[in-house]
C-alpha cells in the first residue's frame, strides 16, 4: 500500500467517524471548542506583543513587585486601562492576556506530562498483569486516596521555592496521573481481549509492537477524552496553587496569583476590578475545556449513541 | 450475614492503602528541602543547639527507625509537636481544634449540593431538552467551570463589601465564645466543635444566627460546585434509567408518571450518583481549603497552608494524612452504601 492511498484511507475513515460527526453537530462542543482557539489566539497574541518583564515589575517603583507604596490604591477601568490597574499600577488588561499564555502553556506541560507517563503505565500495566498490574495500580491506588489539591499541597512542598509555576507543574503532574493510568488501563484490557491482539502476538510481533501498533491507537478516543476534560481541572489546579502561594512567584502575571492579590488588596476596599478580570479570563477558559470534553464524551459513549439513533 | 462480611472486606482492603498513604506523606516531608532543627532553633542556632534539637526530635536515627517509629505514631494519630506555628503543642490538639471547622463547610456545602442538585438533576432529566434542561445544564456546566476563588471573592464584594449584608470573614462573631461542654440531663457532654450544632445544643440562639450569617456565604460558595457536580450526574443517571424496560412496565401497569419516577427510577438513578458523591468528596474538600483561604476561616485547610510555608512538617503531615483518612472513610460508606443500593454489588 502507497503511503497516498493510506494517507487518503485515514481521511475517508475520519469523515465517516461518528465520532467526529458527532462531536461537530453538537452545538455547545462547537462554542467550548471556539472558546479555546480563541483563547490560543490571545494566549499567542501575548506571547508575541507582550514583555512579561515589564508586566512584572512594579510601575511606582517599589522594591517588591506586589506591594504598594502608602496611600496607592490602583485605578479602577477607564479609557486608558479597560479592566483597570492593580495595586503596582500595572495594566491589568495586558496582564489577563499574558495570563491565558501562562495558563494554555503550563496546562498543556502538566496534562501532556500525566497523559504520556499515565498511558504508558496503563498499557503495561494491562498488558503484563500480574505482578506488574498490581504494583502498578496499586501505587495509583495510593495516590488516589489523597484529596486531589490536598496531595499537591504537600507535593509542593518538596520542590524548592524558585521553581515557581514549574514546582506546581510538578506536583499536579504526579496527581494527574494515576487518572490517566486507570481509565487506559480499563479501556486496554478491553482492546487486549479483541483476537486480532492474538493474532498480532502468535505472527511474531514483539511486545512493544503489539503495545504500541495496536493496542495505543484503540485507546485514542478515551485518552483523548479524559485529556480534554482534565485540561480545564488542571488550569483551575494551577491557578489555585498560585493562588495559595506556591506556584507562580510574586509578580507573575498568572491569573491564580492576580487573584490571590484581589483578595488581599481589594476584598474590604471595594476594588473589585483587581478579581473579576482575571477570574473571568479563567472561568470562561476551563468552560470552553467543559463544553468541548462533555460533547467529546457523549459522542463517545456508544450507550448514548444508541438511545439517539 | 452477607453485609457484615461485606462491610468487613471493604475495611480490610483499605488497610494497604492507608499503609500507603502514610508511606507516601513520610517519603514527601524527607524529601523536602529545610532542616526542621533550623525551623525550630532559628537561623542563629549553633552547630551543637541544632544537633541538640535533631537529637530531641529523633531524626539522628537511621531512616528505616524513623519511618517505622513514624508509622507506629500516626497509627494511633500522634504526629509530635508543631514546630512553627503552634510552637510546642501536640499536633493532634491542633488537629482536632481546626478538623471541625473544615467538615463544617464541607458538610454544609454538600447538604446544599444534595438538596438542590437531585431534584435539578431529575426535573432536567424528565424534561429532556425543554428549556428547564438546557438552563439547568448550562447552569451546571458554568458552576463546575467557575473557580470558588473567584466565586469566593465576588460574592463577598457584593454582598459583604457593598451590600453589607453578611461579613467578609470569620465563622461566628469574635466577641462570642461557646464553652467546650454542654448539659443535658444534669450529665457533661462534650461539644461537637461544629458551630452551628453548638450553638443549637447550648440554646444560645445569638451565637447561632451569628454563625449561620457568617458561614452562609463560605457554604453557598462550596454549595453552588457541589449542587453544579451533582445535578449534572443525577442528569446523565436518570436519563440511562427511564429507558430501562422496567420503566416501561411499571407505567404499562398503570403506575402514574410520577411514582413510577420517584420509586423505580429515583432509587436506581442514584446508585452511580452516591459514587460521584464519595469520589467528589475529595475535590470538595479542596474546595474547603480554598474557601477557608478566601474567607478567613481558620480550619485545616488555613492551617495546612499556613504550615507549608513556615516548613512546619509535623502539622503538614498530620493535616494531609486525617484528609486521606477522611477522604478514604468518605468512599468507605459510599461502598457500603453503593452494596445496600445494588446488593449485587456485595458479590
Amino acid at each position: 500500500m502507497s503511503t497516498e492511498t493510506r494517507r487518503r484511507g485515514a481521511v475517508d475513515r475520519l469523515r465517516a467517524s461518528p465520532f467526529l460527526s458527532k462531536l461537530l453537530s453538537n452545538r455547545l462542543a462547537l462554542v467550548g471548542l471556539t472558546i479555546i482557539l480563541g483563547m490560543l489566539a490571545i494566549a499567542l497574541y501575548a506571547r508575541i506583543t507582550l514583555d512579561p518583564q515589564a508586566l512584572a515589575s512594579s510601575r511606582l517603583g517599589t522594591a517588591v513587585p506586589d506591594r504598594a507604596p502608602p496611600g496607592w490604591t490602583g485605578t479602577g477601568p477607564a479609557d486608558q486601562y479597560l479592566f483597570g490597574t492593580d495595586s503596582a499600577a500595572r495594566d491589568i488588561y495586558e496582564r489577563c492576556l499574558y495570563g491565558a499564555w501562562l495558563a494554555l502553556q503550563f496546562g498543556t506541560i502538566t496534562v501532556g506530562t500525566s497523559t504520556v507517563v499515565g498511558v504508558g503505565l496503563g498499557i503495561v500495566a494491562a498488558y503484563y498483569g500480574d505482578v506488574t498490574d498490581n504494583v502498578v495500580m496499586r501505587t495509583m491506588d495510593v495516590l488516589l486516596a489523597f484529596p486531589p489539591l490536598l496531595l499537591a499541597l504537600a507535593l509542593v512542598a518538596i520542590f524548592p521555592r524558585e521553581l515557581g509555576l514549574w514546582r506546581a507543574v510538578a506536583a499536579l503532574t504526579l496527581v494527574y496521573t494515576p487518572r490517566f493510568a486507570r481509565v487506559i488501563r480499563g479501556a486496554a484490557l478491553t482492546v487486549l481481549e479483541d483476537e486480532y491482539v492474538d493474532a498480532t502476538v502468535a505472527l511474531g510481533a514483539t511486545d512493544p509492537r503489539v503495545l504500541v501498533r495496536h493496542v495505543l491507537p484503540n485507546t485514542l478516543a478515551p485518552i483523548t477524552v479524559q485529556s480534554t476534560l482534565n485540561f480545564g481541572l488542571a488550569i483551575i489546579d494551577l491557578a489555585a496553587l498560585s493562588f495559595l502561594g506556591f506556584g507562580a512567584q510574586a509578580g507573575t502575571p498568572s491569573w491564580g496569583l492576580m487573584l490571590s492579590r484581589g483578595v488581599d488588596n481589594g476584598l474590604l476596599t471595594g476594588r473589585w476590578w483587581l478579581s473579576f478580570f482575571p477570574g473571568l479570563f479563567l472561568a470562561v477558559t476551563v468552560l470552553g475545556f467543559n463544553l468541548l470534553g462533555d460533547g467529546m464524551r457523549d459522542a463517545l459513549d456508544p450507550r448514548m449513541r444508541e438511545a439517539i439513533d | 450475614m452477607a453485609s457484615i462480611r461485606f462491610v468487613l472486606k471493604r475495611i480490610a482492603l483499605l488497610v494497604p492503602v492507608l499503609f500507603g498513604v502514610a508511606t507516601v506523606v513520610f517519603a514527601i516531608l524527607h524529601l523536602a528541602p529545610g532542616d526542621p532543627a533550623r525551623v525550630i532553633a532559628g537561623q542563629r542556632a549553633s552547630a551543637e543547639q541544632l544537633e541538640q534539637v535533631r537529637r530531641e526530635l529523633g531524626l539522628h536515627r537511621p531512616l528505616w527507625i524513623q519511618y517505622l517509629s513514624f508509622l507506629g505514631d500516626a497509627a494511633q494519630f500522634d504526629f509530635g509537636q508543631s514546630y512553627s506555628i503552634s510552637r510546642g503543642a501536640p499536633v493532634r490538639s491542633v488537629l482536632l481544634d481546626r478538623l471541625p471547622v473544615t467538615l463544617e463547610l464541607a458538610i454544609l456545602g454538600q447538604l446544599a449540593g444534595i438538596f438542590l442538585g437531585l431534584p435539578l438533576g431529575i426535573l432536567s432529566a424528565i424534561r429532556q431538552d425543554s428549556l428547564t434542561d438546557h438552563v439547568t445544564r448550562i447552569g451546571a456546566l458554568t458552576g463546575i467551570s467557575v473557580p470558588i476563588f473567584w466565586s469566593g471573592p465576588l460574592l463577598i464584594l457584593a454582598f459583604a463589601t457593598y451590600l453589607d449584608w453578611f461579613p467578609t470573614s470569620g465563622r461566628i462573631d469574635s466577641t462570642l465564645f461557646l464553652p467546650d461542654s454542654w448539659h443535658l440531663l444534669g450529665r457533661e457532654l462534650p461539644l461537637t466543635g461544629l458551630v452551628t450544632v453548638d450553638s443549637l445544643l447550648l440554646g444560645n440562639w445569638t451565637a447561632f444566627t451569628s454563625a449561620v450569617h457568617h458561614l452562609f456565604l463560605p457554604a453557598l460558595v462550596i454549595g453552588i460546585y457541589s449542587t453544579a457536580l451533582i445535578s449534572r450526574m443525577m442528569r446523565s443517571s436518570m436519563l440511562e434509567v427511564v429507558r430501562q424496560d422496567y420503566m416501561r412496565t411499571a407505567r404499562a401497569k398503570g403506575q402514574g408518571a410520577r411514582i413510577t419516577v420517584l420509586k423505580h427510577g429515583f432509587r436506581n438513578a442514584l446508585i452511580p450518583v452516591v459514587t460521584i458523591i464519595g469520589i467528589q468528596f475529595g475535590t470538595l474538600l479542596g474546595g474547603a481549603v480554598l474557601t477557608e483561604t478566601v474567607f478567613g476561616i481558620n480550619g485545616m485547610g488555613l492551617t495546612i497552608v499556613t504550615a507549608i510555608g513556615a516548613l512546619d512538617y509535623p502539622v503538614v503531615q498530620g493535616t494531609v494524612l486525617t484528609f486521606a483518612l477522611l477522604f478514604t472513610l468518605v468512599n468507605l460508606v459510599v461502598d457500603i452504601t453503593y452494596g445496600y443500593l445494588d446488593p449485587r454489588i456485595q458479590q
